[in-house]
């Protein structure tokens, strides 16, 4: 039996949840997997990232954030549009930041606020590294999110993203991670693309108008209608 | 013939009178898109060759030991009596990369994914440790995918090929896995050229081409119960 977690994406844990039994499985995304999200820009995949984490912090599994578009200024007033606070999160060190788009690296004074430059993958890589051994330490299950790839294969040889993606995804499960990354479609070599969704266990579509699930374990593909709404990403007549 | 462990194949092989089913002491390529159950036909192949106490060497190079078994397990496939009865030998490439401490134990072995020497080296006593068992074993290298993004095309074909040979020398029933369209065409076309059958599954259709000139295709659906397959044609 495949275990899932709460996705904090409304309708998609009763879009994912199994239909033949007696409402005991319940939905959500595999735990210790790792899932893409893609597709073209301004789609949502952000706003999952952050349905995603949020409601992982509010469960008090910590989150490991790498953030490579938006600085973490950026990000807390998007989750501030949608009614979040994360200030609490960010103090009691639940949320782990590795923020690789503020250039001028703003440390902010939290413990667990790591700034990083996008043209170093392997600092990052290292930067994430301690950060998944500081949350295993103090929890056997975590989140992360990774906000977005697009952003790291535009400025470094995409094949070192590739093996730099693919040591990640192993260290983050052996931490008890189940992770959430994000890609804008079309932005890197078809046979990179390729190599990503091959190194992923779950594939999510967002297209703008339809969720697609294109592989994830344990169930075939769905897709439903979806809307961005203030408060995050909601799912419609989940089928 | 080997018994290949998917609900339908073997059935569907012999249906043909071509060759009477999964055959045995061959190589095999099965390659696809990425998430269409290559992963899933390897596990069910040694996991049914193990429940009939064909031993197996299997070398992961996706996928850590742990997560290999926890895969496995979502199929409800245990392989702890079979590594306790030594028939599993499990070499572990991948694993190095997680920074975790992990030991080597008579029937475990780690390698590195970006040193296919240490890995040939590891294979040969794998090959031998099995061998020993029993001169009928199957064989799975899952999958391809990794390799070649950490090492120079040819180089993988390389030691691809010293594999094949090696393993089939030893009569063993060989499959390996690869995602389409993460190598050159060239290397691609080569990959299909050393092995003796290639399978290709779509996501919905699985077809079978052998040496011995059976080409035929069956759909297929991914199971709780692992891949089986439905209708078939054959060509």
């Amino acid at each position: 039996m495949i275990v899932r977690i709460a996705s904090g994406i409304t309708g998609f844990d009763s879009l994912t949840a199994a239909g033949d039994d007696l409402g005991l499985g319940l939905g959500g995304i595999p735990e210790n997997t790792v899932t893409l999200i893609y597709g073209p820009q301004e789609v949502g995949k952000s706003s999952f990232c952050y349905g995603f984490a949020y409601y992982g912090l509010t469960q008090d599994e910590p989150c490991l954030y790498l953030t490579t578009d938006m600085g973490i200024k950026e990000i807390s007033e998007n989750f501030k549009d949608m009614e979040l606070v994360l200030d609490e999160y960010l103090e009691n060190n639940m949320l782990y930041v590795v923020d690789a788009a503020s250039s001028d690296g703003e440390s902010n004074g939290y413990d667990w606020y790591q700034s990083a430059s996008v043209r170093n993958p392997t600092d990052i890589l290292v930067k994430v590294t301690s950060g998944a051994r500081s949350i295993s330490q103090k929890t056997p299950r975590l989140r992360g999110v990774i906000d977005s790839l697009t952003t790291v294969l535009e400025s470094n040889n995409e094949m070192l993203i590739v093996r730099v993606l693919k040591t990640y995804i192993l260290r983050l499960k052996e931490a008890g991670g189940t992770a959430v990354i994000t890609y804008t479609e079309g932005s890197a070599d078809p046979r990179t693309e390729i190599l990503i969704k091959s190194m992923v266990d779950n594939i999510i579509k967002l297209d703008g108008e339809k969720i697609i699930i294109e592989a994830m374990k344990g169930m075939g593909r769905k897709e439903a209608p979806y809307q961005i709404t203030g408060s995050g990403i909601v799912i419609n007549g989940s089928r | 013939m080997s018994e290949s462990g998917i609900p339908g194949l073997d059935e569907f092989l012999s249906s043909s009178g071509y060759i009477e089913g999964f055959p045995d002491n061959t190589t095999t390529l099965i390659y696809g898109p990425p998430k269409v159950g290559k992963s899933i036909f390897c596990y069910q192949f040694a996991y049914h060759g193990l429940s009939i106490k064909e031993p197996c060497l299997y070398v992961t190079a996706d996928d850590g030991m742990k997560q290999l078994q926890q895969n496995m397990i979502d199929f409800g496939w245990f392989l702890q009596s079979s590594i306790g009865e030594e028939l599993l030998y499990v070499i572990d490439s991948i694993s190095s990369l997680s920074g975790v401490p992990i030991e080597n134990t008579n029937t475990y072995t780690l390698s590195k994914i970006n040193d296919p020497t240490d890995l040939m080296v590891k294979v040969g006593l794998g090959t031998r440790f099995v061998f020993k068992k029993s001169n009928e074993f199957r064989a799975v290298f899952d999958s391809l995918t990794t390799p070649f993004a950490f090492n120079p095309e040819p180089m993988v074909i390389r030691f691809l090929k010293t594999y094949l040979r090696r393993l089939k020398e030893a009569g063993a029933t060989v499959i390996v896995t690869y995602t389409e369209g993460v190598a050159d065409e060239s290397t691609e076309k080569t990959l299909k050229s050393i092995v003796d059958n290639v399978i290709m599954l779509d996501g919905n259709y699985m077809t079978f081409k052998s040496s011995l000139g059976f080409i035929g295709t069956a759909e297929y659906k991914i199971t709780d119960q692992g891949l089986v397959l439905g209708k078939g044609e054959v060509l």
